[in-house]
């Protein structure tokens, strides 16, 4: 389970400072699939960076899986967003000189999970993903697709618990589009709990349920 | 932190950028190499100046002209006192010191510059008149022929012994410079151009079917001398031989006018007995003498002066060595903050990962460090494979290499990456990942 309550974000503008959240409440039931959205400027990101551990809340609370996330150091963050959270970004955040295998190892790296299997777990997920034959590739070589069910792979890889996906359609056409959510449908159907942050309607509709977030606060 | 995984990220990082890294690790490579070669000459140089010092022996002594001034804790201040005075030394100075009492030999040396000409080569070449003990106290030896005699000094016999150089250039395998004007610089001009290739060509003088002069003749100063034998080459820093015509004192008396000598070595009869020789040849000297215009210096005096040019050439090259690696040092360190800077987003990817602070350091830093470590091992081996060209093909003194100054490059590298890694690699791993991620 998620939990925020009163969370406040801000961040320094000239002299001053800007609050973005003023004071966010979100409870999320594990395995609920939910779509926040809203304008541009509106803080969706913000939300993302805290719900992902990215960044620091300045006031409230944050629970996830029991834990205080808000108490926590900067290195037990780390290995929480390692072993609890999966990132998919709108522009896939691949690291370039990588493989497509390498880059969806990647999390195991630095995971304290001692797998014997990793190879395995890595290329059955490529095959679940469809892009087992480009495991040797660099990103570069991929097409936006392609690119971006790397990433859900990468998200997956470390069996987390959280799937937080910023705008993941923002960078696709609409026949991939549609392929890449009915990927994030079988995810959901595996019992994972998605957070998708999104201005796109569409996307958004095959959430359990659409807060949206106006003027740093949900409704 | 696992420093397994920090290592082989660092060793992924590094050839995934390996072109940039080539040349940042140039730097290192060029910098460690000056260090094994500049190391390599200077203690090269000392050994060789200390052979060649301690080839004397410890129970020989020099007399000099001029005074050789005294330090305060009583050594031969060689460095400061020497002066370029004419020499008062005498061949009857020589005669004295053997005289005096536990001297077992006296070897002195009348030099002067001379040409010597033989066919119609003119060959300049430094005349030494010396004593039959001259290849031993030298350690010169022949590579043919012999030396010349005693009998042969009292009878002032027209005898010579060539340099190496000499007889080499007098045979017209190749050419000794002449600087000498009119007749002899015309004859050296004699031979034309195209035969001069031609000889380069064939490696040999295309009039050169003589192999060797002994029992020839040669003219110095318009007198003829017969060549008795050739001394070996003997190429080393300083006092070689290779450029001299040794011939009997008594005889460059009599047909040069050659009076005063450039040297004397006197030989004790034993080590014990050098400090009674070395006060004993002073005195014998200075009765001869109106004025104490030489000087008597033992080996070990001799010695002490070349360490302190030496540790002066060791503090001057210990000066261009920090230089070049801090210079290179400084190098690493940019190109890892650019790194750094060029791959933020790439931090921030790990980060959101799940990669700890200490990971991140751990990456960064050993890259430096490993960049810093195979660049080090590079130069080391370039160094090395320079040195052993050298004394491969150079003769003139041999670079020496010992396992201490490799070592030394070693520490020296990973001290390099280990203190400029740790900027880049702070840089790093106190980014936030929320704005590395959305680094442009």
């Amino acid at each position: 389970m998620i939990e925020l309550r009163d969370v406040r974000k801000y961040y320094r503008s000239g002299s001053g400072k800007a609050e973005i959240l003023r004071g966010v409440n979100l409870r999320v039931e594990p395995g609920e699939y939910v779509a926040i959205m809203g304008k541009s400027g509106s803080g969706k990101s913000t939300m993302l960076n805290l719900l992902g551990t990215l960044d620091l809340l300045d006031s409230g609370t944050y629970e996830l899986a029991g834990k205080s996330v808000h108490k926590m150091s900067r290195g037990r963050l780390a290995h929480l967003r390692n072993e609890e959270i999966g990132f998919v970004f709108q522009h896939f955040q691949l690291i370039p000189n990588l493989s497509v295998y390498q880059n969806v190892l990647l999390p195991l790296t630095y995971g304290r999970k001692r797998l014997r299997r990793k190879k395995a777990l890595v290329l059955a997920l490529l095959d679940e993903m469809g892009i087992s034959d480009k495991k040797n590739q660099k990103p570069d070589r991929l097409s936006g697709g392609e690119k971006q069910r790397v990433a859900i792979a990468r998200a997956l890889v470390n069996e987390p618990g959280l799937i937080l996906a910023d705008e993941p359609t923002g960078s696709l056409d609409e026949e991939t589009t549609e392929s890449i959510l009915n990927l994030f449908d079988r995810v959901h159907k595996n019992g994972a709990t998605i957070i998708v942050i999104t201005h796109d309607i569409e996307v958004a509709e095959r959430a359990d349920r659409i807060l949206h977030l106006q003027n740093g606060v949900l409704v | 932190m696992k420093l397994f995984t920090a290592f082989k990220l660092a060793c992924y990082g590094l050839w995934s950028n390996r072109f940039r890294v080539l040349s940042a690790m140039m730097g290192v490579v060029i910098g460690m190499f000056a260090v094994i070669v500049l190391t390599a000459i200077a203690i090269g140089v000392k050994d060789t100046l200390m052979k060649q010092m301690g080839s004397l022996g410890a129970e020989q002594i020099l007399v000099l002209p001029g005074r050789v001034l005294d330090t305060a804790n009583g050594q031969k201040d060689l460095l400061s006192g020497l002066t370029n005075v004419p020499s008062t030394l005498t061949y009857d100075d020589a005669k004295a010191i053997e005289g005096v009492p536990n001297v077992k030999s006296v070897t002195p040396q009348l030099e002067t510059i001379t040409i010597a000409q033989y066919d119609e080569r003119n060959v300049q070449s430094v005349l030494v008149g010396t004593s039959d003990q001259y290849s031993r106290i030298q350690h010169a030896d022949l590579s043919e022929g012999r030396f010349f005699t005693k009998e042969e000094q009292a009878e002032e016999a027209r005898v010579i012994v060539l340099g190496n150089n000499i007889h080499e250039a007098l045979l017209g395998k190749h050419e000794v410079p002449v600087e000498d004007e009119g007749s002899s610089g015309e004859a050296q001009q004699t031979k034309p151009i195209w035969k001069k290739v031609l000889d380069k060509l064939l490696g040999q003088s295309a009039s050169a079917e003589e192999t060797s002069l002994v029992g020839k003749h040669v003219t110095i100063n318009e007198e003829s001398y017969e060549v008795i034998g050739v001394l070996a080459p003997n190429a080393t820093l300083g006092s070689s031989t290779d450029n001299n015509i040794m011939l009997p004192i008594e005889t460059a008396l009599a047909t040069t006018d050659m009076k005063n000598l450039t040297k004397m070595i006197v030989e004790s009869a034993s080590v014990q007995a050098v400090d009674e020789v070395d006060g004993a040849v002073f005195n014998a000297i200075k009765a001869q003498h109106s004025e104490i215009d030489f000087s008597v210096v033992k080996q070990d005096q001799m010695l002490g002066a070349l360490g302190k040019v030496t540790s002066i050439l060791q503090v001057m090259l210990f000066g261009i060595t920090v230089t070049a690696l801090l210079i290179s040092g400084t190098g690493i360190m940019n190109v890892m903050v650019m790194s750094v800077r060029e791959r933020t987003r790439e931090i921030g990817i790990r980060k959101a990962l799940g990669a700890t602070t200490s990971e991140i350091m751990g990456q960064f830093f050993f890259e430096t460090l490993l960049l810093c470590c195979i660049g080090g091992a590079v130069g080391i081996g370039l160094g090395y494979a320079f040195i052993e060209v050298w004394n491969n093909n150079i003769e003139i003194f041999a670079l020496v290499l010992p396992m201490w100054a490799v070592k030394l490059a070693l520490y020296t590298t990973f001290g390099i990456g280990s203190l400029f890694g740790i900027y880049p690699a702070l840089k790093a791993a106190r980014m936030k990942p929320s704005n590395a991620l959305r680094f442009e």
